[in-house]
This record gives C-alpha cells, sequence and structure tokens, in this order.
C-alpha cells in the first residue's frame, strides 16, 4: 500500500540509498525535509549538487579536492620526496589530523581484493609508479590498513618497486600508548616484540 | 534461537553499514556460517582485530531460526594467516583456499576432515610448503568432500584401468577419464589428453598419506596436465572459472 505520494516516494527512496540509513530512518528525514524552509532545503540540494560538481581528485596524489592540484600537493613546504600510500582519503585526512607527517600522499583509492575483483589495475598504482621516477623520491611510507588485504597490498607494491632506489617503510605496529600488557592480545605482542626499536 | 560456540576460519567479509560486517566463517561444526558482526568496525569492538580475512577465532553466535543472518556475540583470534615474507604467490594461494571454501560448501553443512585440511595447507603456505602442489592436492580434497571428485583411476565409459603404457582424455562433463577406444578418432588430437605419468601424480596428490606428495617433482609438462583437469573439474563445480587463478598465473 502506497501511504506518500510520488515525490515524498521518490525522495524516501533516494535517502534509503545512503549508507547506514533503513526506511524508517529514511522516512525521518522525508518528514524533516518537508518541515524545514525552502531555503534550508534547497541549501541542502544545492550542496549536493556543488559537491558533485565541484569535487574531483587531485591530479598528482588523487585526493579529493575543488582545484586540479590540492592544497597539499601544492604546498611547497612540504617534502615531497617522502609519499606517504594511504587507501582512501578518509585515511589520509586521519594521518593530517595527527599533525605528524611531513611529506606528501598517494591515495590508491582501494586495496587489492583479488576475492572481491579488485586486482592492481583497479587502482591508482602506474600513476603512484610514474610519480615516483619523475620525482625523485626517496622514501615510500605504506600505510595501507594493517589487514591481510591491506598487506597484500603494501607487498605487491613493494615488489613493484624492487630495485628502485627508494626506501620502503611501513607503520609501526604493536602496543598503543596509555596500554596494558596484560590485555594486549598476542597478535598485537607479537607485532611489538619483532617490531622493537633501540632505547 | 540458539547460542553457538565453536571456532572458525574467516572466508570472507563485507561491510554491512558505518559499522558492521557481514563475516562468512568456515567452521569445523558447523561448516558455512555467515554472520552479522554489529559494530565490527569500530575502535573499541569486542572481537578486537579477529575478523581480519584467513584467521582463525573461537566465535560465539546466536545461530536465528529464520532466514534472517546469525549475529555474531564474539569472537577470540586464535591464528591470524601470515604469508611468507615478501612472497605474494603464498598470499594468492591463501586467498585460493578461502575461495573454494566459500564457492563450494553449503552453509550449515559440516565437513570436519575438510577443516582440517584447509587448516594443515594453510599452515604449509606460511610455512615452506610446496606451494603449487600443495593448492593441487587441496583442491582435489574439496572435490572429493563435496563428492565431485572425478574418476582419475578409469575409463568412466568402458571401465579400463588407468595403467601406465596408455592414455586418457580428461572429460570434466563426463565426470573423469575417457580412454582411446571410447574416444574414437578424435581422441588423437584433443586438447584434454592426460598422459599415463601425469595420472600417476595426480593418484599421489589424491591419496590421503600425508608425506608422499611432498617429495613429487612433476615435470612443467605433467604439472601442465594436471593443473588443467583439476581447474576443469574446480571450474565445473563452481559454475566458473576461479578469479584467484588470473592472479596465480598457473
Amino acid at each position: 500500500m502506497t501511504q506518500y505520494g510520488p515525490a515524498i516516494t521518490r525522495l524516501i527512496d533516494e535517502f534509503e540509498k545512503l549508507p547506514g540509513i533503513g526506511r524508517k530512518s529514511a522516512e525521518r528525514l522525508a518528514h524533516h525535509t518537508l518541515r524545514c524552509s525552502n531555503a534550508e532545503a534547497f541549501a541542502l540540494a544545492d550542496a549536493i549538487r556543488q559537491v558533485k560538481l565541484a569535487v574531483r581528485s587531485c591530479s598528482v596524489c588523487f585526493n579529493l579536492t575543488e582545484k586540479p592540484v590540492c592544497d597539499i600537493c601544492a604546498d611547497s613546504r612540504r617534502d615531497h620526496r617522502v609519499i606517504c600510500v594511504v587507501e582512501q582519503p578518509r585515511d589520509m585526512m586521519a594521518i593530517e589530523a595527527a599533525g605528524v607527517f611531513p611529506g606528501v600522499y598517494h591515495i590508491l583509492q582501494g586495496r587489492i581484493s583479488p576475492l572481491e575483483g579488485i586486482g592492481p589495475d583497479k587502482l591508482t598504482i602506474e600513476p603512484l609508479m610514474r610519480r615516483i621516477r619523475a620525482d625523485g623520491v626517496r622514501e615510500i611510507v605504506m600505510a595501507t590498513n594493517p589487514t591481510l588485504e591491506g598487506d597484500g597490498t603494501s607487498l605487491y607494491l613493494s615488489n613493484l618497486l624492487e630495485g628502485q632506489p627508494v626506501k620502503i617503510t611501513r607503520l609501526a605496529r604493536g602496543i598503543a600508548s596509555g596500554s596494558v600488557l596484560e590485555i594486549a592480545n598476542k597478535e598485537m605482542l607479537a607485532d611489538a616484540m619483532s617490531g622493537r626499536q633501540a632505547f | 534461537m540458539s547460542l553457538e560456540k565453536t571456532e572458525g576460519l574467516v572466508i570472507r567479509q563485507a561491510d554491512f553499514s558505518e559499522s558492521s560486517r557481514v563475516v562468512t566463517f568456515f567452521t569445523r561444526e558447523f561448516g558455512k556460517v555467515a554472520v552479522i558482526a554489529k559494530g565490527a568496525k569500530r575502535l573499541k569492538s569486542s572481537f578486537e582485530v579477529a575478523l581480519d580475512l584467513l584467521t582463525t577465532c573461537g566465535i560465539v553466535f546466536i545461530r536465528k531460526s529464520s532466514s534472517a543472518l546469525d549475529i555474531l556475540t564474539e569472537a577470540k583470534l586464535q591464528q591470524r594467516f601470515k604469508p611468507r615474507s615478501g612472497d605474494l604467490r603464498s598470499l594468492y594461494c591463501g586467498y585460493f583456499v578461502a575461495e573454494l571454501l566459500d564457492g563450494l560448501s553449503e552453509e550449515y553443512d559440516p565437513h570436519p576432515h575438510l577443516y582440517d585440511e584447509a587448516q594443515a595447507t594453510l599452515t604449509a603456505f606460511a610455512a615452506d610448503g610446496p606451494l603449487e602442489l600443495g593448492l593441487l592436492r587441496f583442491e582435489l580434497i574439496v572435490l572429493r568432500e563435496i563428492g565431485q571428485l572425478p574418476n582419475f583411476h578409469e575409463c568412466v565409459v568402458c571401465g579400463e584401468l588407468a595403467v601406465a603404457d596408455l592414455s586418457f582424455d580428461f572429460k570434466v562433463s563426463q565426470g573423469g577419464l575417457v580412454c582411446r577406444e571410447c574416444q574414437g578418432e578424435q581422441s588423437y588430437a584433443s586438447p584434454d589428453r592426460i598422459q599415463a605419468g601425469s595420472l600417476a601424480v595426480l593418484h599421489c596428490l589424491e591419496s590421503e598419506t600425508e608425506s608422499a606428495w611432498q617429495r613429487l617433482v612433476p615435470s612443467p609438462i605433467q604439472f601442465k596436465e594436471i593443473r588443467s583437469a583439476v581447474t576443469a573439474a574446480i571450474s565445473h563445480a563452481l559454475g566458473h572459472r576461479p578469479r584467484m587463478l588470473n592472479f596465480l598465473k598457473f
């Protein structure tokens, strides 16, 4: 039984496509949209339109940007010879928020996931290789997620870079600062032990 | 609804929402089980790091009586699959094990022997076991467990035994070997030919004895013939060519 007219049903259907939104939540959002002023609703519609029209991938690092080259790649104060490789823009933003990395980034736009049909050709690996060859890069920091597929993607890249005059590092892993040893699982302890450093 | 406790190998996972995942386990007691792991992507999730691909963990889940997904309530890491250092092929062989278990097993159809063999195969892939032969042996074990192992011992038409002085064609559509007599004229130019030496290697691989197959050193032609026959049988059972073969490039 259809309770709403076609326009409201369409709006509910569109909201329902958003991640984490079920039918009930979609109905709530639709009712909110109907209740709010025209200016507020059109501002939302315009923001969605603008973001789809204006935002693109940076031509250098594939970060999200509204310019041909993103602010990080355009920043001459950054060390352009150190590239941190991440899976997606949100990973890059997390590292940026920590404010500890002075280099630049490269976003792979995913990870190699053969079981889901995602091979190296679906990622931005070829542009990364061109960048490394052209820009005289001295270090690649692998910051893919510490999962089997994330590590597999890093392994693929490091095999590809074998023989190139570039240092390959990866993020440290193990016990988080502030935690206690007795609750750390054996995986964390093994990583921490194998990656121990001189004091 | 009932609460179940078992040990399982993660063979597939997919994002379900912002914080939840659908995880498919291959378990010893229940066979394949797909569960929803609510909040699995949160940093302080109760599943910690146990839900990575090819991880073995102890799990507790609520089994639904309806067709809805079972709900994972607890997962504790037991062992993580670690491919050999710098060796992408051992990682891809591990993925292939997951693909076979996911594609060729049914939910709540337990195969304890297959579970043990999967664990042993992954352990060998992580250590220094032979990759190509280990994978072939595992494929044959899977086919036997699901009742789709072709007949590699005699002609499926006349029953002629596969002996050293005879060569056969392998016809997956007919369920195994077909001798020259039964194939007729067309057999002489057949691309499905499998030589007696290759069959001997196959027989050793599919035998249950643990150690003999590890000493096998098949020639490139023998390996090619065996790989072709086993790939045909696996593709037939799956209904498509396995994805991982595009990455392994045998």
